[in-house]
């Protein structure tokens, strides 16, 4: 852990302006120390936004739920309007990590989570990702853990985070706050596939802060669930994971959302499966095929191979489980 | 003597009663000091930077920037190490060390993580960050040995044959051809961390010409032979201490070349240096279980009569030491059958040593043989609790000794019974509950008893306070409580006035905390000293000037403290009063004795366990073990039950998820971590319901105990991958047992 | 924790350069702390070392493990992913402070009642996450809850068994001397 110069942001403004190209905004902790730990993150200065005003969850006028960035991902988990209106994002923040992870993390360093590839954390090992033309030795290494989608000839590195999965099924937008102002990003197009910059990571410019994520208004009348599937029972990075909501007109499906983690380069949106469940009877058939769609671009590798089963498998019981959900709704509604 | 001390372990008092923990407190208080904790005046910290090569030479290290970090006084390698001795590095004269090889010997590297440098800094920041600013430049070889278990080693003629380590009777090859019932498969088993919670951790102190080590050790007498060894001074120069271990599960039991370079930098610094290897090296240079391949030929006659066993095991050892993880060491013991072979072979990869892990080769050698035996009952169409029993070994027919005790058919009936095994419906996949598939699925289990030599010390002090000491360790599984219990025992005086001091080379010698063999070795030589100090108090007591003067110290009985004559009863605390003394000292020893030759000693036990496998996702989980263990007298049942339980949790770990991984391409260790090394959380915990015998062993000690620490462990991945079968239909030889190995033949579903 | 922390004082930056160390001011135990510490310093190094407060042990130094779990304004968390620089103001607690006046928590009273546990090394970090967890009204009661909310405490002994009934019996005295509730959760403010 080199050394580096430590200092406290007084404003979301003047933390915008100070921080070198070298320096690193610190919230939680959780994914920064550890890989400053492992020098595979080296920041110059690091700056502490904790105790910046941006820990509040508030529902706009026009039925979105705007989460500040500091919101802890425990407080997210449990918040009213999360559990009551998004429960597919309680049930992912908690099937992450840990209960201490959790109690440290916030929404936006969540979504700042790099991977857990064991490549990128050795400095000895080549990746491009960490130390770009080095090369990958995930791609014929041990690569059981990796990519089988959106992966490129660079970079074959899962995103590790549970809760970005949530959010890409619900929809969001991002609130980034720079030197040159405010904008807004949608959340699916923040995070970047590796291509042949898997360096680049996400649509952050030098000096900007995630101050808030927005979700898109709730999916209503709906059932939702997050399936998230590892190795042991709690306290992994998933293998497969997936976020699904469904809504439900009689016996078909309305609108279907689905989102997969453990298993590509970022936070997986299914457009294509979502498309094909609308107007399908909400049965395993049709979760079946729209599991197929899903996994149709797969690339697995040496060692992963088994993920596009088990990712198909993490679809069909989440549609399943959602399924019944909005059967629970509708009912409870009729 | 006529008192309670001479058949106190037959019908005891506090030995084999609950007994809370007597060190208990100062681990629920933080005030335990454990070795990475401890602070000396001056002292330095040491931060060890690894190879990151598993094969080559280090051709340059580049220090000046490094050198230059604030803080930095030294930074010790090759270059500048000072030249040690190797020690002779064996069992018999006590300084077994676990990599023979001394650290900064030379500049080859042979395997990922070997210490290459060791940055001695003022604080333990800037020992890290300089250690990270290490340049070494390396001429890597190509040609490093991953694993046993890659393609090209996964062969029966693969390692170097050890014959000393092989036994065989009958005629097992012509009879196995003969068998009207075969079984002959192959098994492998990844190589594990022990990942103990306290990583290694050594603070050496100079003091003149003498050393004092603070050591997360199993064993300080070996670290303090060794030690002497390799730098060349007597034993009475050297004191290694270990108060308190944060687990070892057998790579504590032998000194690490961390040790050595710690003593050997603090020497050239002139200055206290501690070192706390990073979890990181700790799994890459800190032992590891090595992967096994294991052969298992079973033959039976129709009846279920085992014909002939044969069991091959190649197992991996290091390239700077040798060692042996003797898979077949529990099979000739295990079942009633005359035509038996056991072979083991070794064969050298570029890992850090192996060393014993927790039941070391037996744990794994009845996995392939308590699988093999699952997959006979299933060829013969019999139950396999009926197939145990038919070959159930009445005497050791190893050696043709009797059995000192031995009550398996009490196990396997009794967990049986509370498990529910009758309820069993042994069609495959037919039990099932929702999207669940039930498994059940059962194991025998067994782990040898063995006692060491030991002396220990005990002191009657005028306060009314009993002291016992002895330098075998705690290392968690309850050593403390049950030495104060046997001293409580033997006088009646309050577990609260008793003190026990253990993990000291000041102490008197004692054993090595490892192999289940710290109980019944080190509690004899305890009773043997409390025996000695009241004979010695008895004699004050009756000469000139005592309590009872004049009467038969034969004559005096021992209750709560205290000599009586009948009429009298006099406090010890009295006695030594009349006569002015601060205290009397009794010294014993024991050691194994004749009945080594007369009988066999074994413990043995049965595991029922209960998966629950959803195929629709492909996520199987254990959800309920029922076990009975036989091990003799559980001197204190919950630290006993405690080790069982822990066991069974740790045998989930093998049966389901623990792999050391290495890169095939170049032997570099890639998951050496707490979250892509998987071990059991608390959500992973099933239901356990272990129940203790209660058969005392007198024929193996006077307490009757034959030690708890292994067998737990013992033929849980068995009877997990049994399991799997019932509920699967599918037999699963290789561990751990991946999600990828149950989705192979799986759909979505 | 509110938005209304922002205007607390010490918010100026500390600007400290390469290495330098800085003050940081926090509550420990109960009683109020101000160190020198650098800034790459972990809270658990400074604890361990610099403070000689061994009982928050180290057992992974990555989050992986629990071993070093210690309350931060009444909430568990990872010592070792965490800068001392960061707590500035902030109420930490560790072992050394969980028994009162020589007396033990209910957590300690049930964990030596229950033997839950072996070696000890992972025991304080298990006591920290369950005498939060008891105060925490999030976290549900039944013992499939516990054992998800514990399962960042990594005990490779495997007294999980001995740990959730310690835990459970712990809860009848927890509950009765009333500490539940008593930590505030950020909920109402968030």
């Amino acid at each position: 852990m080199r050394p580096f110069a430590f200092s406290r942001a007084d404003s979301v403004d003047h933390a915008a302006h100070q921080t070198a190209p070298t320096a690193a905004f610190v919230a939680g902790g959780t994914t920064l120390l550890d890989l400053v730990k492992l020098d595979v993150m080296r920041p110059t200065a690091l700056v502490d936004i904790n105790t910046l005003p941006l820990k509040r969850v508030e529902r706009l006028d026009d039925g979105r739920l705007k989460i500040g960035a500091l919101v802890t991902n425990t407080d997210l988990a449990h918040h009213e309007e999360v559990k009551a209106h998004y429960p597919v994002l309680s049930q992912a923040l908690l099937a992450g990590a840990s209960t201490q992870l959790r109690n440290m993390a916030t929404t936006a360093g969540n979504v700042m989570q790099r991977t857990r590839c064991p490549y990128y954390r050795d400095p000895a090992a080549a990746c491009n990702r960490r130390a770009p033309g080095s090369g990958c030795d995930a791609r014929d290494g041990i690569n059981r853990m990796h990519a089988v989608l959106g992966g490129s000839t660079d970079c074959v590195a899962v995103h590790p985070s549970d809760m970005c999965v949530a959010m890409a099924a619900i929809g969001a937008t991002l609130t980034l706050k720079g030197p040159d102002g405010e904008r807004e990003v949608a959340f699916g197009e923040f995070h970047r596939l590796p291509g042949d910059t898997p360096h680049i990571e996400h649509d952050l410019r030098d000096g900007e802060l995630i101050t808030a994520i927005t979700l898109d208004a709730p999916l209503v009348p709906a059932g939702s669930h997050y399936l998230k599937l590892r190795d042991r029972a709690s306290y992994e990075f998933a293998l497969a994971s997936c976020a699904a909501q469904l809504s439900l007109d009689g016996e078909l499906i309305g609108e279907a959302r689905v989102a997969l983690g453990g298993v590509a380069t970022k936070p997986w949106r299914c457009a294509e499966a979502e498309a094909a469940l609308v107007g399908q009877p909400a049965e395993i058939a049709s979760f079946e095929r729209a599991a197929e769609i899903a996994l149709a671009d797969a690339r697995p590798l040496a060692h992963n191979g088994f993920k596009v089963t088990l990712a198909k498998q993490a679809i069909v019981r989440a549609l399943r489980e959602a399924a019944r959900c909005a059967g629970e709704t509708q009912e409870a509604s009729a | 003597m006529n008192d309670m001390t001479q058949s106190a372990f037959h019908k005891p008092k506090v030995v084999g009663q609950r007994t809370p923990r007597v060190d208990g407190e100062f681990k629920l208080t933080g005030r335990a000091g454990y070795t990475g904790e401890l602070h000396v005046e001056g002292m330095l910290y040491g931060y060890p930077v690894p190879a990151t090569i598993a094969n080559g030479e280090l051709e340059a290290l580049e220090l000046d920037e490094a050198l230059a970090m604030p803080g930095v006084v030294d930074i010790f390698h090759h270059g500048n190490f000072p030249k040690l001795h190797r020690s002779p590095n064996s069992m018999g004269h006590g300084d077994q060390v676990s990599e023979v090889r001394l650290p900064f010997e030379d500049e080859r590297i042979y395997y990922h993580g070997q210490y290459i440098a060791l940055v001695a800094a003022e604080s333990f920041e800037q020992a890290r960050a300089a250690a990270q600013r290490v340049v070494a430049r390396y001429r890597q070889k190509t040609g490093a040995v991953s694993s046993l278990l890659d393609g090209d080693h996964d062969s029966d003629e693969e390692g170097q044959l050890l014959e000393s380590a092989g036994s065989s009777r009958g005629d097992p090859e012509a009879a196995f051809d003969g068998s009207a019932v075969k079984i002959d498969e192959v098994y492998h088993i990844a190589a594990e961390s022990h990942l103990q919670m306290e990583m290694h951790a050594t603070l050496a102190e100079w003091q003149g010409e003498k050393l004092v080590v603070h050591e997360s050790s199993q064993g300080v007498f070996y670290q303090r032979n060794a030690m002497a060894r390799i730098f060349d001074m007597p034993q009475e120069h050297l004191e290694v201490i270990s108060h308190y271990i944060g687990s070892g599960f057998g790579n504590k039991l032998f000194m690490w070349p961390h040790a050595v370079a710690t003593a050997g930098a603090a020497r050239e610094l002139g200055r206290p240096l501690k070192v706390v290897l990073p979890r990181q090296q700790d799994m890459m240079s800190g032992g590891n279980r090595p992967a096994s391949r294991q052969r298992i030929r079973l033959g039976a006659d129709r009846e279920g009569r085992l014909t002939s066993v044969i069991h091959d095991s190649t197992t991996e050892t290091s390239l700077v030491d040798q060692y042996v993880d003797a898979c077949g060491s529990a099979t000739p013991s295990f079942y009633a059958c005359d035509n038996l072979a056991v072979s083991q072979r070794i064969l050298p990869v570029n890992h850090g040593t192996p060393c014993p892990m927790r039941a070391p080769g037996e744990v794994s050698g009845i996995f392939a043989l308590e699988t093999a035996m699952d997959e006979l009952a299933v060829a013969l169409e019999m139950d396999p609790v009926e197939l145990r029993l038919k070959n159930y070994a009445e005497s050791d027919p190893s050696s043709g000794l009797p059995w000192s005790s031995k009550q398996l058919d009490k196990c396997l009936q009794s967990a049986a019974e509370r498990f529910g095994w009758a309820q069993r419906n042994p069609q495959i996949g037919s039990m099932r509950d929702g999207d669940e598939i039930i498994g059940y699925g059962m194991a025998s289990c067994t782990w040898f008893a063995g006692r060491q030599p030991c002396e220990a010390r005990v002191e009657l002090r005028a306060d009314g306070t009993l002291f016992a000491a002895c330098g075998t360790q705690d290392i968690g599984t309850g050593t403390y409580t049950i030495v104060a219990q046997t001293v409580a025992e033997l006088t009646g005086v309050k577990l609260s006035d008793i003190e026990v001091k253990l993990g000291e080379t000041s102490l008197p010698a004692g054993p090595l905390s490892g192999g289940s063999m710290a109980t019944a070795t080190t509690l004899p030589a305890v009773a043997a000293a409390v025996r000695d100090a009241l004979s010695a108090l008895k004699e004050v007591a009756t000469g000139s000037g005592g309590a009872f003067e004049g009467a038969d110290a034969d004559s005096l009985t021992v209750a709560d403290g205290a000599f009586s004559d009948g009429n009298r009863t006099v406090s010890f605390a009295d006695v030594l009063a009349a006569n002015r003394l601060a205290s009397v000292n009794g010294k014993g020893s024991s050691a194994p004795g004749d009945e080594q030759g007369e009988y066999s000693f074994r413990s043995f036990g049965a595991h029922f366990v209960e998966v629950r496998f959803d195929p629709g996702i492909s996520r199987v989980r254990v959800a309920r073990v029922v076990s009975t263990m036989d091990i003799g007298r559980a001197i204190n049942p919950p630290t006993a039950r405690n080790q069982v339980e822990g066991g069974i949790v740790m045998g989930i770990g093998m049966g389901l998820f623990e792999k050391l991984d290495y890169d095939p391409r170049d032997a570099r260790l890639i998951n050496s971590n707490v979250a892509d090394y998987i071990v059991p959380v608390h959500a992973d915990a099933p239901e356990i319901d272990v129940e203790l015998l209660d058969y005392p062993d007198f024929k193996f000690n006077e307490f009757g105990a034959r030690g708890v620490g292994e067998i737990g462990l013992t033929g849980i991945a068995p009877a997990i991958s049994n399991a799997l079968y019932h509920a699967t239909g599918k037999r699963y030889r290789d561990l751990p047992v991946t999600i990828e190995a149950l989705l192979a033949d799986q759909r979505s579903a | 924790m509110d938005d209304s922390v922002h205007s607390s004082p010490n918010k100026s930056p500390l600007g400290t350069g390469d290495g330098e160390p800085l003050t940081v001011n926090f509550t420990l135990n109960g009683k109020a702390t101000s160190l020198q510490v650098a800034p790459n310093a972990v809270l658990l190094d400074v604890l361990r070392e610099q403070l000689q407060l061994g009982g928050t042990k180290k057992g992974c130094d990555h989050g992986q493990c629990g071993a070093c779990t210690v309350h931060v304004d009444g909430q568990a968390m990872n010592s070792c992913l965490r800068l001392a620089a960061m707590c500035e103001g902030q109420h930490v607690t560790t072992v050394e402070g969980l028994s009162r006046d020589g007396e033990l928590h209910p957590v300690q009273q049930s964990f030596l009642e229950c033997d839950a546990f072996q070696c000890g090394y992972c025991t304080p970090g298990q006591m920290m996450s369950a005498s939060a967890l008891l105060a925490d009204e999030r976290i549900g009661t039944d013992d499939a809850s516990v054992k998800e909310a514990m399962s960042g405490n990594i005990c490779r002994c495997g007294a999980y068994k001995n740990i959730l009934e310690a835990i459970q019996q712990a809860r009848l005295a927890y509950d009765a001397t009333a500490e539940r509730g008593s930590v505030q959760r950020k909920e109402g403010a968030a």
